[in-house]
């Protein structure tokens, strides 16, 4: 008769330490603000940066801005494509 | 000294009482506010604003997305020199001084002064360290193209609800682009600072979800320039174009001028904004023909090669004398050549061998009179005449375009059966649907009807291909190809007469004529250099085919 008691023992054993613990994690988590407020800021700056490089590669890569570049740098469209409809023959006589 | 007892216990039981009535207020009645108030202190409640999703074209770029914003405030309270805060603010944000101190009373706390401040002029501005003046950041729409498709995509406007899109596709799918906003509730130290475990939320809301279009920013950004040098060249006061794929309905552009910029909308008036290529309505003129046409040969009453009896001269038809465009007739022509010269008599032959009924029952097929359903925001709900009113004189003017409105998207979608082997696809800008979580729900092709067989639309094609060939526009017509094609020069109504002196003018035609990659239609408006088709949609058509045609890698096939 004596396992009953080593059981009651044993839980009320496990209840103090899980209380314990709980109580160290929680004052230990409760203290964490500053870190936490200052890992937010930090979130909040890469996510404006990466919003601010987005919207730079965006603008970067739109045909508007593609077309533009291409005329200022003097290039014109290509009007007459060449079109092959046979095989280009191996030799041509001048 | 008996008294003593029974007064001190008597003092102590109301005391008591007292004590207990006054716990019973607290803990009972006032039990909702105190917790209230409590939680107001160690709790924060965190608003999640949801991100609204993009638009992309079919190349996966986002044509419309969000950019981040910084909104200015100003604590009246905390600023130090008034004058010159107001000042420096004025200069850097172009905002007269005297808006700026009209609103620093000094019972206010956080005024907004400004919103859409970007991250650079917010970087400017807080190098300064003026005391009192702060930033919000919030998410605005981008448009990385501009102005690019900006009847399409529509734009974000705000009103006492907030905010929400306005016409295109940010109006037609609102709901889906908005999200849901979610709340989160965190718990504060002492000092207000959160607590990393105690972060719980109430309201999971979500981000708006991301929508895949059919449109091809290429082609969209060609079909801008071309309609734009277009309207130049031939002095029209507005156009618009249509490019789609027969095959699925998929709009591959859509462009109107004049447009507007979405980023700077409250800067235009209403009328700006509608996007003309699905709220106009206009009489098409002989881009009608090859509808009319195409019913009279699927219902077996005319082949290519009936003669028209009555194509002499002009028709008379109760009472009216009805004249070709440019008053040529020809004597028993066939239809192939009433098509290439656009004769109205001709047509007026094939409306009435079609007769009301069966003109009324086709057009209905071909979805003429009623909404296309496309996938924007405003599209109008074009009149259609009741049976009843149907006169004879209304069947022969049908014949040839006139006496009857559509929307330019109503006639593409109609016209798309000839290219696509008789069957109508219901148009759309749409093609797929992306939630938060980059799930891609594809949306089917759907067919709307079939009004005419694939045998009657490959005679029209070869119709068609022959009015390019042959008829008013072959000078422009593109060497090799085989498009198929018609001119429409439509009359304007002005006071229960035609304006003789404006049309529009219009050009519909799908390429390559035996497998149609797109089907597109130029509308151009009073142009003022010449008031027919032929030299002024025309050109514009071709110009843009040429273009299309080496885009998509099609080599010409003579």
């Amino acid at each position: 008769m004596k396992k009953p008691y080593l059981v009651i023992i044993f839980l009320l054993g496990l209840i103090i330490a899980l209380s314990v613990v709980k109580a160290v994690v929680y004052n230990r988590l409760s203290t964490s603000g500053v870190f936490v407020s200052q890992v937010e800021v930090e979130i909040g700056s890469y996510k404006t940066q990466n919003a601010i490089l987005s919207e730079e590669l965006l603008k970067t890569s739109s045909l508007t801005n593609v077309a533009q570049r291409a005329l200022a740098l003097g290039f014109t469209s290509g009007n007459s494509p060449m079109i092959l409809k046979t095989s280009r023959p191996l030799a041509v006589r001048p | 000294m008996k008294w003593r007892y029974p007064f001190v216990f008597s003092l102590l039981v109301i005391l008591f009482v007292l004590i207990i009535g006054r716990l019973f207020f607290w803990q009972i009645v006032k039990a909702e506010m105190l917790s209230e108030l409590a939680k107001s202190q160690y709790n924060g409640s965190v608003k999640i604003q949801p991100k609204r999703g993009e638009i992309k074209t079919s190349d996966g770029f986002p044509i419309v997305t969000n950019k981040i914003s910084y909104s200015l405030f100003i604590d009246p309270t905390l600023i130090k020199d008034k004058n010159a805060t107001v000042n420096t603010l004025s200069s850097l944000l172009d905002i007269p001084t005297a808006s700026i101190s009209s609103q620093l009373l000094p019972d206010r706390l956080w005024v907004k002064i400004e919103s859409g401040i970007t991250a650079l002029k917010k970087g400017e501005i807080e190098k300064l360290q003026l005391p009192g003046v702060g930033f919000e950041e919030t998410y605005a729409r981008f448009y990385p193209e501009a102005s690019v498709a900006a009847h399409l995509v529509g734009f974000v406007g705000e009103d006492e609800t907030g905010k929400k899109g306005v016409v295109g596709l940010e109006g037609f799918y609102e709901r889906f682009l908005r999200g849901k906003e979610g709340y989160a509730v965190e718990l504060h130290d002492a000092l207000g600072r959160p607590i990393l475990s105690k972060r719980q939320e109430i309201n999971n809301g979500s981000d708006g979800g991301n929508l895949l279009s059919s449109i091809d920013r290429s082609v969209q950004f060609l079909a801008e320039q071309k309609l734009k040098d277009g309207i130049k060249r031939y002095g029209a006061s507005g156009g618009a174009v249509g490019i789609m794929d027969p095959k699925t309905g998929d709009i591959i552009a859509m462009a109107a001028e004049p447009s507007f910029d979405p980023q700077k909308y409250w800067e235009y008036s209403d009328a700006e904004y509608k996007n003309p290529f699905i709220t106009n309505t206009y009489e098409p003129g002989s881009t009608l023909k090859p509808i009319v046409m195409a019913s009279a040969l699927d219902a077996g009453l005319i082949t290519p090669q009936t003669k028209c009896n009555i194509c002499a001269g002009p028709v008379s038809v109760s009472g009216y004398e009805l004249h070709t465009w440019n008053d040529k007739y020809y004597k028993d022509t066939n239809m192939i050549d009433v098509i290439r010269h656009s004769d109205n008599t001709g047509m007026v032959f094939v409306a009435l061998k079609l007769g009301a009924d069966r003109m009324i029952d086709y057009l209905a097929k071909f979805g003429i009179g009623k909404t296309t359903d496309i996938d924007l925001q405003g599209e109008t709900d074009p009149p259609f005449k009741a049976r009843n009113a149907w006169y004879d004189v209304d069947l022969a003017t049908t014949g040839f375009g006139q006496g009857i409105s559509v929307t330019p998207i109503e006639l593409l979608t109609a016209f798309s059966a000839l290219a696509n082997e008789g069957k109508i696809m219901k148009p759309r800008v749409v093609t797929a649907f992306e939630n938060p979580n980059g799930e891609v729900l594809k949306i089917p092709t759907k067919v709307v009807s079939t009004p005419i067989s694939s045998k009657t639309a490959k005679i029209m094609t070869q119709i068609l291909v022959n009015a390019v060939e042959n008829g008013e526009a072959q000078w422009t017509k593109l060497k090799g190809y085989r498009i198929a094609g018609k001119t429409g020069t439509a009359s304007i109504p002005v006071k229960g007469h035609y304006d003789p002196d404006s049309t529009i003018t219009s050009f519909i035609g799908f390429a390559p004529a035996e497998d149609p990659k797109f089907i597109m239609l130029v509308i151009l408006d009073k142009p003022a250099t010449s008031i027919y088709a032929a030299e002024t949609a025309a050109p514009v058509f071709f110009d843009i085919a040429s273009d299309l045609l080496t885009y998509y890698g099609i080599p010409p096939s003579e």
